[in-house]
């Protein structure tokens, strides 16, 4: 066939990460590409550090939960001495998934297929007729598969499926600063991740997700029905371009929507962040928040509110929420979302449980719109022209601050241009090692 | 058997009626009507994530008080919501209605099975459904509707319509 050359230098072309990903324009088929998205899987999420868990999702000895990474389905399990373990969901004699069911305790993991039963960190403890087996055959060879690194930062556990390559603190970067203020709203400096997950399926590719998480542009729009329908449950801060809210872009694909900054110029109420709450009604948190970090300090934070925020690749702390993205295909993505409990602030949790109901997840008067304009988006990149998505928005007006972290307007598209850069140099690396 | 007895609905036909009734405004997004058939004060329209789950510890896809039903159904006829616009083809069958009378109000668990279309698709839903209702003359208003989702655990679609 005389064409074939022509499709195969024009594939050739089109995974040249380095055209694809331009600074101010990403092109319409990294949305779309099955090949640029099995890529995705190995060099981002296999070869790189992805967010797994929390550690208050495991309570007590003997719970677990399965989770996936890229396309793994992966076991998180705490053992008989409270150590945390992250293996591969697969039995090691015959290859049947250990779990079945998304969370649970278990004192310990037996196949359903011919019940080898494994202890909680992975090894084969138990294997009937046993003798059977010829002389080779070792017990101690035989465990599950262990990732090959995992490493955690604030409770928030991370895997990387590859043993070399950079810590989980240098991926994390300057972004640790992100998880600080979260962690830092609680008096005693831990969050709780045990409401369960909302699970919405998304009709669009996993990167608009991430790109819409640190979108400062959208929201009159996208969200003008609630802005109409219910002004103080959808804004509790200035949205328009003069606002002091920066967008920034902390590098490693990390950033976020600063709205720490809008409260603390403008020296706002207290409590503000979660639409509007009177300090009096939360006495007990307010008071656990001074006496731990000072008047000043409790003060400064409790106005300030919590980060909203994407972490590279799969992780939002979207402000009193996790996020956490699933690719399921190229078209197909699996949103999770998680209210944060603040240990010590009990009377703001049952508010911040119902908030997160009314905003976010598959009904939320917030998250169910965002699906919409993802799945309009996803069918409109489907067409070939005009072939790039433009992502300029703000551009050579941005201020790079001494330590390092680029920072614009709230609308302006610097967030989703530090992501596609750490994507484009992820994406080029991983073609090197592979 | 007198005309007036048969005229005289029983309290399986007048609920039926109700749940139909209900159903149509649901599916039809008539959507002010469909609010008012619930209590002025106290109502719950909950969606939660399994059978059983405390509201009070657990996330629930929906769990709307009075207030914020008004909200959502603000929200909808701004004509502006995205998610339901356009409106999704919606009909549902009710069946498998149980009836539990009480003191001063009447407990029903009824099936549905619900059709969405949207954009050439077709979405299936069903579970099974609890209203509690209170008698007002030969009809009823809603004080609580919890839908049990076959698929509660998720992930699920979006869900802006009224389920």
């Amino acid at each position: 066939m005389a064409t074939a050359p022509a499709l195969s230098r024009q594939l050739a072309e089109q995974l040249d990460f380095a055209h694809l990903v331009q600074d101010g324009r990403v092109h319409g088929s990294l949305y779309t590409n099955p090949e640029i998205y099995a890529r995705e899987m190995d060099y981002i999420f296999h070869r790189g550090w992805s967010f797994v868990a929390h550690e208050s999702e495991l309570p007590n000895n003997g719970d677990f939960v399965v989770r996936k990474v890229g396309t793994q389905s992966l076991l998180v399990t705490r053992d008989n001495k409270g150590e945390i373990h992250i293996h591969y969901n697969r039995c090691s004699h015959r290859g049947a998934v250990l779990c079945q069911t998304n969370s649970g305790h278990r004192p310990r993991l037996t196949c359903p297929y011919h019940a080898w039963t494994f202890s909680l960190d992975g090894r084969l403890i138990g294997v009937p007729d046993e003798e059977a087996y010829p002389e080779g055959f070792n017990k101690a060879e035989a465990g599950l598969a262990r990732v090959a690194r995992m490493d955690s930062y604030g409770g928030f556990i991370f895997a990387n499926l590859v043993p070399n390559g950079k810590t989980l603190r240098d991926h994390l970067g300057r972004a640790t600063e992100l998880i600080d203020g979260l962690l830092g709203l609680s008096p005693v400096g831990r969050i709780k991740l045990n409401a369960g997950w909302i699970k919405h399926k998304m009709r669009s590719n996993w990167k608009m997700i991430v790109e819409n998480q640190v979108d400062g542009y959208h929201a009159p729009m996208t969200h003008g029905s609630l802005l109409k329908a219910n002004q103080t449950f959808a804004t509790v801060r200035d949205r328009k371009p003069k606002s002091a809210t920066r967008v920034r872009d902390f590098g490693n694909g990390h950033t976020d929507i600063d709205h720490t900054r809008d409260y603390l110029e403008a020296n706002d109420r207290l409590f503000r962040w979660t639409g509007g709450i009177d300090p009096a009604r939360l006495p007990k948190y307010v008071q656990a928040m001074k006496d731990a970090y000072g008047e000043d300090e409790a003060r400064r934070r409790l106005i300030g509110g919590p980060p909203h925020s994407m972490l590279f690749p799969n992780i939002s702390l979207a402000e009193m929420n996790i996020m956490v993205i699933e690719p399921v295909s190229p078209t197909q993505s699996i949103q999770y979302t998680c209210p944060v409990f603040l240990e010590g602030a009990e009377e703001l949790n049952a508010r911040t449980l119902r908030r997160c109901e009314g905003a976010l997840g598959p009904a939320g008067f917030l998250i169910a719109d965002d699906a919409e304009i993802g799945e309009l988006t996803q069918m409109g990149v489907a067409n070939l022209e005009p072939e790039w998505v433009n992502l300029s928005r703000g551009m050579g007006k941005e201020e790079i601050l001494p330590n390092g972290i680029t920072q614009a307007g709230l609308m302006d598209e610097t967030s989703q241009r530090g992501f596609w850069r750490h994507y484009r140099a992820t994406m080029a690396e991983g073609q090197e090692a592979a | 058997m007198t005309v007036a007895t048969l005229e005289q609905a029983t309290l399986t036909e007048r609920i039926t009626r109700f749940l139909y009734r209900e159903a149509l405004l649901a599916d039809e997004h008539r959507y002010l009507e469909w609010e008012a058939l619930w209590d002025d004060e106290d109502a719950l329209y909950w969606v939660p994530m399994r059978q059983g789950a405390d509201p009070q510890t657990e996330v629930s896809y929906i769990y709307d008080n009075r207030a914020r039903i008004a909200s959502r159904i603000r929200q909808l006829n701004t004509g502006l919501r995205h998610a339901q616009s356009p409106q999704s083809g919606l009909r549902r069958i009710i069946s498998n209605i149980e009836i539990e009378p009480g003191e001063g109000e009447v407990v029903t668990h009824s099936n549905f099975m619900l059709m969405e279309a949207r954009r050439g698709e077709q979405y299936f839903w069903a579970g099974r459904t609890t209203h509690v209702l209170v008698p007002e003359g030969e009809t009823f208003r809603m004080k609580r509707k919890t839908i049990n989702l076959v698929d509660a655990e998720g992930p699920i679609g979006t869900l802006a319509f009224l389920i």
